[in-house]
């Protein structure tokens, strides 16, 4: 099956098998490794990135649903070589350990913030619920997108 | 790990997905978001040989008025419902139950026509939608039809859909005059989870506080959604007191028929209905002053 869509910013035409799911287009098709695989049932949400602006599990969903989108994945977060002020605040922080999650955690995060540039620490905890961390308690994590947030300086 | 091979159909319009469907045969299934499929894909529960995916049927899409009533295309994901104005104006207690669903990220490709052809038992807008008395729109070889949502749960994880059929829209019509809805997800081991039980609740007290309209439904309290109709009566012209709520509580845990699971036991489920049923219709009461 042939694909177009728009990846972190550029046109993208490409080919993938039909049973193929977002995650196994990122990875496998196209090489970027940035995108994780957890759980493979949309629960741990490493696999979390942004379809026209937002979050989708990689894993659940099929590479043929997402033709004609525009997709983000960590890989372009950054942008002419500057970190995401979200990637800064969670290396800074402390918001990554072992650092499986923080790709899904940093895509979840720029969702909320797209949307509500000065969340409340409760607002975080909801746009992050679907994201498991099983090293950091959550505490930096929560810190890091405050501190990104730019409605909150 | 990869899903095992299947082929995939995307028909453009409602009359190619229905062509599409009429062949299918053996293992073939019709996908919306893909996020109660896929998963059960995953974990081998079933194998499809092809898919038909839904996602390039416009008519199946969107968020509309129609007489009065709320038509959520079958396609319309919960992200969708849960942010729409005209929901969230007119029919708060679906966008209520709507945005309890799972996490955003699921909530952004999970469609309400595949919650309720998927049946799910612990279902967060169904009981809303019973609550509404909504009705499911189908469409088959045999044309379409309108199946209350009360009728369309035929057993655990069973829908109402003949070979062939596809679910196109939820009509939802609106609550009566002055009426207050809520929902209570309770879950017991942590907040995105599925509920361990859900209760929706729909009532309408004349200028006397007495019960005018009652609607009261549960998801995750037996092997399909149910209403309580038993409840719903015991209510109807009663002042909404806390003894009326308990004893509307009382009918509702009785009449519940709830199955033990890793979330829960039947008995603690049971208990639970108690508790969240009284303490949402005490709730409803005091907030409707």
């Amino acid at each position: 099956m042939k694909l177009a869509l728009t990846l972190n910013g550029r046109p993208c035409t490409t080919e993938a098998p039909d049973h193929w799911t977002v995650l196994d287009l990122l990875r496998d098709g196209l090489s970027l490794m940035g995108t994780k695989y957890g759980c493979g049932e949309g629960v741990c949400g490493t696999c979390t990135v942004l379809a026209d602006g937002r979050p989708i599990r990689a894993c659940l969903v099929l590479a043929a649903h997402v033709s004609g989108r525009s997709l983000v994945t960590v890989e372009g977060l950054d942008a002419d070589g500057r970190l995401d002020p979200l990637q800064t605040a969670f290396a800074e922080r402390g918001a990554a350990q072992c650092g499986y999650c923080t790709p899904g955690m940093m895509l979840a995060a720029k969702a909320l913030l797209a949307e509500n540039p000065a969340p409340t620490a409760h607002e975080v905890r909801e746009a992050l619920s679907g994201n498991l961390c099983r090293c950091t308690g959550y505490t930096k994590i929560i810190e890091a997108v405050l501190a990104a947030a730019p409605g909150r300086k | 790990m990869r899903l095992t091979p299947f082929t995939l159909v995307e028909p453009e319009s409602l009359t190619e997905a229905l062509a599409a469907v009429a062949r299918l045969d053996g293992e073939a299934r019709l996908v919306g978001g893909g996020t109660a499929l896929i998963p059960m894909i995953r974990l081998g529960l079933v194998k499809p040989d092809r898919l038909v995916s839904l996602h390039r049927v416009p008519s199946l899409a969107g968020i509309r008025l129609d007489g009065g009533a709320l038509e959520l295309g079958a396609l319309a994901t919960h992200a969708d419902v849960e942010r729409s104005w005209v929901v969230r104006e007119g029919w708060p207690l679906v966008a209520e139950a709507t945005r309890r669903v799972a996490t955003p990220a699921i909530r952004t490709s999970g469609t309400i026509g595949g919650n309720l052809a998927y049946a799910e038992a612990a279902s967060d807008p169904s009981p809303a939608l019973m609550c509404h008395d909504a009705e499911v729109r189908v469409v088959g070889p045999r044309g379409s039809r309108a199946v209350p949502i009360v009728r369309f749960f035929r057993g655990f994880y069973e829908a109402a859909l003949e070979p062939g059929e596809i679910v196109t829209s939820v009509r939802v019509p609106p609550a009566p005059a002055g009426a207050r809805g809520g929902y209570v997800k309770y879950t017991s081991r942590s907040a995105e989870d599925k509920p361990l039980i859900g209760v929706a609740a729909l009532v309408a007290l004349d200028a006397a506080g007495r019960c005018a309209h009652v609607r009261l439904a549960l998801g995750g309290a037996a092997p399909t959604p149910i209403r309580i109709e038993r409840a719903e009566a015991a209510l109807m012209g009663e002042a909404l007191t806390d003894a009326a709520a308990s004893a509307a509580a009382d009918l509702a845990a009785r009449d519940a028929e709830p199955l033990s699971d890793l979330m829960g036991s039947a008995d603690y489920r049971r208990e639970m209905i108690r508790v969240w049923v009284r303490r949402l219709l005490i709730g409803l009461r005091d907030g409707a002053r």
